[in-house]
């Protein structure tokens, strides 16, 4: 049976590496369930979470094109109420629970005109009228500005006129011109579409690798066939750089999937017509790919080294589920921070990658030293956590797991 | 050949648990070498150790003429070893198992195939060579262990506890196998509880308890020291008790 043949022996250690790789992807995508809900999911979040955003700012707009006004007391101010149909404001009479209605959110905004108006205005006293608002709706708030807006112009158109009446000019009682000058660049108001690209593709290269993370080590062990594996030629450290070189791969594969899924939305979606004027071409891709390349290759070393540490699936899912936490969190509070970010920011690991993504999706290249620094503690930690889960892999308790 | 001299190992933060004692033996080539005793007596470990897994704490053990702490890693070039739990990888087919190790063994692509190929036939298992290993029954999953440790054409053959849940045929085809690697002089050694395994196959035995050696010897050498008219007999009167062994 084992017949005359005198096997050539041996094999580098670069080989045994490279076979343990390519077992760790095969048996990864052998699991076709779970390999294919993370892809779809990969390249579905994208065009879902941008398009929602869409349909919401693309709604809104259009609310603030039409204008929807009841009121309350047309009958006393009709040359109120002709004003706002020249301006395109669909007038309609209010229901006579406005007030529940509003407190409800079916109504934005009422104009009540009070029926003393028009003897107050022959009086020459002010003639009131009332908005009534919940400026806590965040929906209704493009309504209320509005007619809050149009009032007022009315309030000026209707001053001037008088003026005029007088003799006297508007420019009067207007000495100051407010002239305004945003200097935020059509990149930088996406505020919202930037928040949600920058936090998905670091939530991706952070969740990626956690299935294959979690099954190459606690699954590995469960299934009982880590011992036969540490019979075998392959060190230790041939074991983890095979498997570590595997998650690294998947992420990879989930984090670029998911970056196409917004390239491709923002690409080719119809954009709504107050524009995100977003630009998110094949440069602003790569440098987001570049930036996450530190992330890419860390969370593989962590979840490793988490995995390692559990006997069962079970309490390494525990554990990688605290981990992950910790790791998501970090971008929120980055963003709750008003202040500008410390200069020392760049040395913390997902912060880091955090800032220069969203450096990078405002249209600025990031420096060449940031990117760099960007990459100590994440070298590092890589470094340590590799090294640990070789030692762990040495060691005989390891097999006390049984 | 293997030789075993003096080794001890001892476990728990205090070194409380005395697994293996001051064990002495041999196992030549050519030969099958059994490992009797109960559940506890300290084969497994033994057979780590031999298996280059563990460290013992003292005495020295070589495999094929290397030490099994100084080359480790040559000794791994040199044994197959069957573990008790196979550990099979289920997604994937009882090809691409037997292929991995065979990658890890450094085997060359067209020699690796036409190995496995030979491996499968001697063993029957090219019906399901291209079958995930998860559906497969504990005979088939012996097979394919068997054929994996065998992949790079080990001189030495370790197993342990190798009829664990094996049925009547697949006992006896695993005995096949076990007198063809004899017959090509292959050393191999094996652990079992079932004294009916070890009196049929092995030429020597090593009977063991409480870490300890208590009797080695061929299967007439035993009867003989024990007084007794048959091997199973021996096996009882030596150990002092059949408690932990199966018939």
């Amino acid at each position: 049976m084992s017949g005359a043949t005198t096997l050539p022996e041996r094999g580098s250690a670069v080989a045994r590496t490279l076979a343990i790789l390519r077992k760790e992807l095969l048996d990864t995508l052998r699991d076709r369930r779970t390999a294919a809900v993370t892809l779809l999911s990969a390249i579905a979040a994208g065009p879902i979470f941008l398009l929602l955003i869409f349909n919401l700012i693309a709604s809104q707009a259009e609310r603030a094109r039409d204008l929807a006004l009841p009121v309350v007391g047309a009958e006393y101010a009709p040359a109120v109420v002709a004003f706002l149909e020249r301006a395109q404001v669909s007038v309609s009479k209010a229901p006579p629970d406005y007030d529940a209605q509003i407190r409800r959110g079916d109504l934005d905004v009422v104009l009540v005109i009070d029926e003393r108006f028009a003897a107050d205005v022959a009086q020459g006293k002010p003639g009131t009228v009332q908005l009534v608002f919940d400026r806590s709706r965040d929906r209704a708030r493009v309504s209320i500005d509005q007619a809050e807006a149009l009032m007022r112009g009315y309030n000026r158109l209707w001053g001037d006129q008088r003026l005029m009446l007088r003799g006297v000019t508007a420019s009067v009682a207007n000495p100051l011109r407010v002239e305004t000058s945003d200097l935020a660049t059509p990149q930088q108001s996406g505020a919202l579409v930037l928040f949600l690209v920058a936090y998905y593709g670091l939530f991706a290269s952070v969740m990626g690798g956690m299935a294959v993370a979690l099954d190459t080590t606690a699954g590995e062990r469960e299934r009982q066939s880590l011992e036969p594996l540490l019979m075998t030629p392959a060190r230790p450290v041939e074991i983890v750089a095979g498997k570590w070189l595997a998650v690294c791969a998947f992420n990879a594969l989930v984090v670029t999937l998911t970056l196409t899924g917004f390239y491709l939305t923002l690409a080719f979606a119809p954009l709504p017509p107050v524009g995100v004027p977003f630009l998110f071409g094949a440069r602003e891709f790569v440098r987001l790919l570049l930036v996450l390349v530190p992330m890419i290759l860390m969370l593989p070393a962590l979840l490793l080294y988490v995995g390692s540490r559990a006997r069962a699936y079970k309490e390494a899912q525990a554990n990688v589920s605290v981990l992950l936490f910790v790791v998501s969190l970090i971008p929120l509070v980055q963003l709750f921070m008003q202040r500008k970010e410390p200069a020392w920011l760049v040395l913390v690991p997902v912060s880091a990658q955090y800032s220069l993504l969203n450096t990078s999706l405002r249209g600025e290249a990031p420096a060449l030293a940031q990117l760099a620094l960007a990459w100590l503690a994440p070298a590092a930690l890589i470094a340590i956590a590799l090294t640990a889960v070789a030692r762990r892999l040495a060691r005989e308790s390891i097999l006390a797991g049984r | 050949m293997i030789e075993v001299d003096g080794l001890r190992k001892a476990f728990g933060p205090r070194r409380e648990v005395q697994a293996v004692r001051d064990v002495t033996f041999e196992a030549p080539d050519g030969e099958i070498t059994g490992l009797l005793g109960p559940n506890g007596a300290g084969k497994t470990t033994l057979l780590r150790m031999l298996a280059t897994l563990v460290v013992p704490d003292a005495g020295s053990a070589r495999v094929g003429g290397l030490d099994v702490v100084a080359d480790r890693y040559e000794v791994r070039h040199r044994i197959g070893v069957v573990s008790d739990a196979r550990g099979l990888y289920p997604r994937l087919t009882a090809r691409e198992n037997v292929r991995y190790y065979g990658r890890l063994h450094g085997l060359p692509r067209r020699t690796l195939e036409a190995r496995i190929d030979e491996l499968f036939t001697a063993l029957g298992l090219s019906a399901i060579a291209d079958r995930r290993a998860a559906g497969f029954s504990q005979g088939e999953r012996m097979k394919v262990a068997i054929a994996r440790a065998l992949v790079h054409d080990p001189d030495t053959i370790l197993l342990d506890e190798p009829t664990n849940g094996l049925d009547v045929m697949s006992v006896r085809t695993l005995r096949e196998e076990l007198r063809t690697l004899r017959a090509h002089g292959k050393c191999l050694l094996f652990s079992s509880h079932v004294m009916q395994e070890v009196a049929a196959l092995c030429d020597r035995i090593v009977i063991l308890s409480s870490g300890r050696i208590v009797a080695v010897g061929t299967a007439t050498e035993l009867i003989a020291r024990a007084g007794t008219s048959g091997l199973e007999d021996a096996f009882v009167a030596l150990l002092g008790s059949d408690e932990g062994l199966a018939a």
